[in-house]
């Protein structure tokens, strides 16, 4: 990350903090939402994009946050303690996925990652004195750094603050080596081993830190909803987490926020459509089409997302590190192609 | 010259004429989603409003704006939604979804001091004291379990088997009513209690073990898409359609329709008029019906158009107390219609119900047993009082 990726960062962050005092509580709402989505689908990414982990456990991991927060918060712990803890127990939870990945590879590893989904899903219906089973577990609100979390207002700049860290943190990890054996990983063990890098290692590492940084999303999402509910971290939002990123454009480190402001406002902006026409009722309906067919869409046309598109129009504003190369420069420069050196 | 001077006319011409008053209405229900079979109500509520704007240019002269919105039966959706309409669109009330999403909004609902009518009818829910801003439109969950119980202690069965889904609608009322003790208080045996995913499509392992406990009844909590899987897998171990008795969310054509033979004998709780009964709120319908269609020809929508009726009277009150003209001060409309709302006893509501009685929050607490007979639900009674 340079200093001009920086300025974007903050940058986005300013505008929509302007948004949401501009558009009142619902656009507050949007604004955490989004937010929120970001941060998780930074977590994301940073596990499939940059590490080729495929998980589809995400959900249930945000759960973990927004369960381990709300308790920490009822028990009057402050806002900021709550999110850590709840980023402690998202790394703890995510290393236990992990660890089948130390054995399984690509698909086999997803079907792992699926099952725990599942599991967690379970856990959060039946384990009532920590979740308040399927009833959910009401957050009462708290304070962050001093200021009251009260309504969607005042959460929004919690969340914009956690999410310019994660975003600056994850870009920063690309430059140290950590962040690149993260890629060699993804692009092949079998080179990484023989490159020195420990892959079990590096593995965990990508879990534990993607964990944190769900676990925070988590916390924030249950702050923001003032309920954690079994219901809310289903394979759906798993679901929508991985469109996020493919989306948004897979390993790019703009594409999480696009694609996450892209999932969370696209269902607004068709039923906007639809009201204005008339047809919110038959539009209503074609928004799951809509956003299955767009999610095809890119994965046959532009693998990269939307990052890419927009790389298309500013080629230098946008350092994409996409999975056909190794060169991380992590500094915003477009990697070199194979066989040009 | 001419054409300036046409415009400053049209332009005073338009001024003198004062602004109409409006009121919003906000529904969400699921249009798409697990329960969009009985999304009836959604259509009701919202065509009731639309045909008073027809018939009479609104409520007490003032347009009424009802928007309909797909809260997908997704909790974060519906807690969007939820926000829009009392902030964006300055609902002056709100009709909203699932168990899970009013439960989760109950202390919002307070602070933002808005008029809500819940379609969940968890009991957790109704509390006049704790949530004054929320109402009901029938009896609950669990009184309509008890409603089913008495029947079956009547009747000298004694085991009981309930069915539900795994999720707050399904569970949250069984343990009501089984911390109760009222099973026990009429003399049954709650022999199992069987959950399944709310979107299962095959539920034969579950009929396999209901047919193993042996029961005199089953109950349904769930709505009408699970009631036609448990139906027809049950139908598929042997079981007779006869044993079930479902909440009043599966009172549906669509049972019947789809099942045949297989449906004969089921029993549903009933509180509101079917869909073509010969009342004076059909007559409305159908008179509505000759300007604009009716998306949903069921029950739910009558419970709907039930729920318009109870809404637009006390918004009307609420004008009248208001000075003829709902107050621009939003807040302090909502607390006026609330009032009015609660004030409401023995309002017709066109025969959908017995007269409703708002001061309790609930409409209405009258209900009975229907039972799918050649392919009809056929009342099996008279309303019982579900207290």
């Amino acid at each position: 990350m340079n200093t001009r990726h920086l300025v974007i960062v903050v940058g986005v962050a300013v505008l929509l903090g302007l948004l949401s005092l501009v558009f009142g509580r619902y656009g507050a709402y949007l604004v955490n939402a989004v937010a929120i989505a970001g941060i998780g689908a930074l977590s994301l990414n940073l596990l499939i994009g940059y590490c080729g982990q495929i998980s589809f456990a995400q959900g249930a991991l945000l759960g973990v946050g927004a369960y381990t927060a709300g308790n920490l918060s009822n028990a009057g712990l402050g806002g900021l303690t709550a999110i850590l803890g709840a980023g402690v127990l998202g790394a703890i939870i995510s290393a236990l996925i992990g660890i089948p990945a130390l054995r399984l590879r690509g698909l086999y590893f997803a079907i792992a990652t699926l099952a725990a989904q599942a599991i967690l899903e379970y856990l959060f219906k039946i384990l009532d004195p920590i979740t308040n089973g399927v009833s959910g577990l009401v957050i009462k609100p708290t304070s962050f750094l001093g200021f009251p979390m009260t309504s969607d207002a005042s959460l929004v700049l919690p969340s914009l603050i956690i999410l310019v860290v994660v975003w600056i943190a994850v870009s920063r990890l690309l430059r140290i080596d950590l962040g690149r054996a993260f890629l060699v990983v993804r692009e092949s063990e079998i080179v990484a081993k023989g490159m020195g890098i420990d892959v079990a290692h590096t593995k965990m590492w990508a879990f534990l830190i993607s964990g944190f940084i769900a676990g925070m999303a988590g916390a924030l999402a249950g702050f923001a909803n003032r309920l954690a509910s079994p219901e809310a971290f289903t394979l759906d939002l798993s679901a929508d987490y991985i469109a996020m990123i493919i989306i948004g454009g897979l390993g790019t480190w703009p594409g999480p926020l696009i694609g996450a402001a892209f999932v969370v406002l696209l269902p607004e902006v068709i039923q906007r459509a639809g009201e204005a026409a008339g047809i919110s009722d038959i539009l209503s309906a074609l928004r799951e089409l809509v956003f299955g067919s767009l999610i095809i869409l890119f994965l046959i046309f532009e693998p990269r997302g939307l990052t890419a598109l927009l790389s298309r129009l500013k080629p230098r504003a946008i350092g994409a590190v996409p999975p056909d190369s190794l060169q991380a420069t992590g500094d915003g420069r477009q990697p070199q192609q194979r066989g040009s050196r | 010259m001419k054409l300036k001077a046409a415009a400053a006319i049209l332009a005073l011409a338009f001024a003198a004429v004062p602004a109409r008053a409006q009121v919003n209405v906000c529904i969400w229900g699921t249009i798409t989603g697990p329960d969009a079979l009985v999304n009836g109500m959604s259509y009701g509520l919202r065509d009731y409003l639309q045909f008073l704007n027809q018939t009479q240019g609104g409520i007490a002269g003032s347009k009424v704006n009802s928007l309909l919105l797909d809260g997908r039966y997704k909790l974060d959706e519906e807690l969007k939604i939820y926000r829009r309409c009392v902030d964006e669109e300055n609902a002056v009330f709100i009709s909203g979804w699932s168990t899970g999403s009013v439960k989760a909004l109950r202390d919002q609902i307070n602070n933002d001091a808005v008029p809500f009518m819940t379609q969940s009818f968890a009991s957790e829910v109704l509390d006049p004291k704790k949530y004054p801003y929320i109402f009901m439109a029938g009896p609950t969950y669990e009184q309509q379990m008890a409603i089913a119980f008495r029947d079956l202690a009547a009747r000298g069965g004694k085991k009981v088997v309930i069915m539900s889904p795994d999720n707050e609608y399904g569970r949250g009322p069984v343990n009501v009513v089984r911390q109760s003790g009222i099973i026990k208080q009429l003399g049954l045996d709650l022999v199992d209690t069987v959950e399944f995913r709310f979107d299962a499509q095959d539920l034969t392992a579950q009929m396999l073990r209901v047919k193993s406990r042996n029961p005199d009844m089953v109950y349904i909590q769930a709505s009408t898409p699970q009631a036609i899987a448990i139906l027809r897998d049950a139908a598929k171990v042997g079981l007779s359609a006869k044993l079930f008795i479902g909440n009043l969310y599966t009172i549906s054509p669509t049972i019947p329709e789809q099942l045949g033979e297989s449906a004969e004998g089921f029993r549903a709780i009933q509180a509101y008029a079917p869909y073509g009964t010969d009342i004076p709120a059909m007559k409305q319908i159908d008179q509505f019906a000759t300007k604009a269609t009716v998306e949903k020809k069921d029950i739910y929508y009558m419970k709907g158009w039930m729920e318009g009726i109870a809404i637009a009277a006390a918004i009307e009150n609420a004008i009248k107390t208001s000075g003829g003209h709902p107050s621009p001060d939003i807040k302090q409309f909502r607390q006026v219609v609330r009032e009015q709302m609660e004030a409401q006893t023995n309002l017709d509501d066109g025969g959908i119900t017995p007269p409703l009685n708002f001061v309790n929050h609930q409409g209405s607490v009258q209900a009975r047993i229907a039972e799918i007979n050649a392919g009809k639900y056929v009342p099996t009674g008279e309303w019982i009082d579900a207290k």
